[in-house]
């Protein structure tokens, strides 16, 4: 993935980009919003990681007006600010995700991958299916192997979410935030026991179709197949 | 000493206030005053002359009677029996036919001022001053009828006299009465400043002493008593949290700087990856704790509450113990709910789910397997209420109210890991939505209530 990295703290930046080297994507990076803002214009980016504040250009600046110019490269801010209205600020000012200071890199990566991968264009998709897992977004109702599977409500949400990111990792915090709507981690282990439920629905004594991937989050997949 | 204290006298606003009302009063006394004493005057003046003229309209009913001799011993008369005028028949001439008054200029009609027959010198005080009323008659002889001028002036000085002393009288009362309440206002109101420069210098027990007088200065002597013990209260929340924040620190951070110093001098892999596991696992704790404090903070400035909306608190409790109640079962623990009638309220949805995941959190983490924990909601008098009750082990009567304060962590829970905020978060979330915390003995266990806050003054 061709990334740009606007961040003024050396450290933050170089920290993203050794692991974003290491992942094989090619990182850029800009040390202040106006010269964030004039690469993101020149160059086409999978997606743009975005320190809120900034140096000449404040980060909510540089998205508000990369917006207006009609760039649409998926913008993940950066931030110290953990404020239960900045995150809000963020995402209005045309921000595709949030992510509070300090954060592990797993966490950032599967993010990344999520905000590039989002599908932009075409018709939605009524149906998502994984192996011989069947989710039809219309009629709400979930087969695997063509036996249909009764999920309540939240794990038919926790599911789909799984499903749309197929083979890639979600975090724990990613599906506090998607499913649950929750922007605080309780200390209840409420993701590891739907997950686990989930699994106990949909895996029927087969290999699990959700794998737990250390360290990380989970990841939605054929077993045995790679991604 | 004194003499300062008499000066600050002077200048108190009290003194001040008593000075102008004491001026003005003497002003209008005195405008009063003026006005009475001349209405008065005029009243006597009138009177006095009046008097004459009637006497005057008598005798010269009597000349038309009986004609000048009938005069003269009707004057001669009169003048000896002492009836308080003084008369004169006074002769074409000027010579005195009867009586004893004599003017000037006889003759001429009207008012003057005439004297005694047998002075010698004219009358020099107004004293001995007679004032008369000269009225020609129809032979040409002159009638003359007066009294003493002395008479109406004696009454209006006494009339003057008796004011002037009632001024006086009011200027001295006034005065005194003045620099009595000054200085007793001045007194408590120095007592206020020492306590405040007391409190100032760090002695937060001390409180303004109260009048017995129930009035507005004892009001607001009360009020900045109840203000200091506010503020003495606040101070000691916060050193006491400044402590404990430096102590619940200190422990993970020893905790690191144990492990990177293991992990330094045992340069296998294996020690060295785990020590940076467990340094990692000690720094989140820190973090976590950061967060919870700053989380805190936000909430108890209260900028969330221009985002209020409407919204049903029973709603909000029913998706949480949803959310929860797969991990409670894991641990074995029921979680039921009683949450039949709708809750409404004015608030943040998210906080509030905060709120009440919070409590769960807290009331699965302090209990054993085989607990039935409830969520419940009900309507009360002043609003609503609703509670997070389990039937575990409960809290110590004496800890109940201390289980709502930052960094509180009692009994077995002090060894267990967790920040000691999540339930300061809630009831600052409480705070902010008009609800009030209190814990009470579940009869086992512990609840926990959150109603609308009775109305404060």
């Amino acid at each position: 993935m061709k990334i740009l990295v606007v961040e003024d703290d050396e450290g933050t930046a170089e920290f993203v980009v050794a692991g974003l080297v290491a992942r094989g994507h090619e990182p850029t990076v800009a040390r202040d919003g106006r010269e964030g803002y004039e690469r993101a214009r020149a160059d086409r980016f999978d997606v743009v990681v975005l320190d809120r504040m900034l140096p000449k250009l404040d980060g909510l600046a540089v998205v508000a007006l990369l917006r207006t110019d009609g760039v649409s490269t998926p913008v993940l801010f950066l931030t110290n600010l953990s404020g239960i209205d900045d995150r809000v600020d963020g995402l209005e000012a045309g921000g595709d995700d949030y992510l509070v200071k300090p954060f592990s890199f797993e966490e950032l990566m599967a993010r990344l991958t999520a905000l590039a991968r989002r599908p932009t264009l075409g018709a939605p998709r009524t149906v998502l299916d994984c192996g011989d897992l069947e989710m039809d977004l219309v009629a709400r109702t979930v087969r695997r192997g063509g036996e249909a599977i009764d999920l309540q409500p939240r794990e038919f949400r926790l599911l789909e979410f799984l499903m749309r990111a197929e083979g890639r990792v979600v975090t724990r915090k990613m599906l506090l935030e998607q499913v649950w709507e929750y922007n605080f981690d309780p200390k209840t282990n409420i993701v590891e026991t739907h997950i686990s439920r989930l699994r106990g629905k949909i895996d029927r004594g087969e290999a699990s179709l959700i794998q737990t991937v250390r360290g990380a989050g989970y990841v939605l997949r054929v077993p045995g197949s790679s991604s | 000493m004194f003499c300062v204290f008499r000066v600050r006298l002077l200048r108190t606003a009290s003194f001040r206030l008593a000075a102008l009302y004491l001026a003005l009063f003497t002003a209008s006394a005195l405008a009063l005053g003026a006005f009475v004493y001349l209405s008065v005057r005029r009243e006597i003046l009138t009177d006095f002359d009046e008097r004459i003229v009637e006497e005057t309209d008598a005798l010269k009913s009597d000349f038309a009677d009986g004609g000048r001799e009938r005069l003269a011993a009707i004057i001669e008369a009169r003048g000896k029996g002492g009836a308080g005028f003084s008369y004169g028949l006074l002769s074409r001439e000027g010579g005195l036919i009867a009586g004893d008054l004599r003017v000037p200029s006889a003759g001429v009609a009207g008012w003057t001022d005439a004297q005694e027959a047998d002075s010698e010198e004219p009358a020099e005080s107004t004293a001995e001053v007679i004032r008369t009323l000269v009225t020609p008659l129809a032979d040409g002889s002159s009638l003359l009828v007066g009294d003493e001028r002395r008479r109406p002036d004696e009454i209006l000085a006494g009339v003057l006299t008796a004011f002037a002393w009632a001024v006086a009288a009011t200027l001295a009362l006034g005065t005194i009465g003045g620099l009595w309440l000054s200085a007793h206002f001045l007194e408590r109101i120095d007592s206020m400043r020492q306590t405040a420069r007391r409190l100032m210098d760090g002695d937060w027990t001390r409180r303004i002493p109260l009048s017995r007088t129930d009035d507005d200065l004892t009001a607001l002597a009360r009020t900045f008593n109840r203000l200091f013990d506010r503020i003495e209260k606040l101070l000691q929340a916060n050193r006491q949290v400044s402590a404990d924040i430096a102590h619940d620190l200190r422990k993970p951070l020893a905790g690191v700087l144990r492990r990177l110093e293991a992990a330094r001098d045992d340069p296998s892999a294996a020690a060295s990856r785990e020590a940076i596991g467990a340094a990692i696992g000690d720094v989140e704790g820190v973090l976590d704790t950061f967060n919870a404090l700053l989380r805190i903070g936000q909430v108890e400035a209260g900028a969330r509450r221009a985002a209020f909306r409407p919204l049903d608190l029973a709603d909000v409790a029913r998706e949480v113990a949803e959310t929860f109640a797969p991990a409670a079962e894991d641990e074995g623990k029921a979680l039921v709910q009683r949450l039949d009638v709708p809750l409404p309220i004015a608030g943040d949805r998210e906080l509030l789910v905060q709120m009440i995941a919070n409590l769960l959190d807290n009331a699965l983490r302090h209990t054993a397997a085989g607990v039935r924990i409830e969520v419940g909601g009900e309507k009360t008098a002043g609003g609503i209420a609703l509670t997070v009750s389990d039937n575990g082990a409960g809290v110590a009567p004496g800890d109940r109210a201390a289980i709502f304060q930052r960094f509180y962590r009692g009994g077995e829970s002090r060894r267990s890991p967790g920040t000691g905020l999540g339930l300061a978060l809630v009831a600052a979330i409480a705070d902010l939505h008009g609800l009030d915390c209190r814990a009470s003995d579940n009869r086992p266990g512990l609840r926990v209530t959150l109603a609308t806050a009775a109305e404060t003054e």
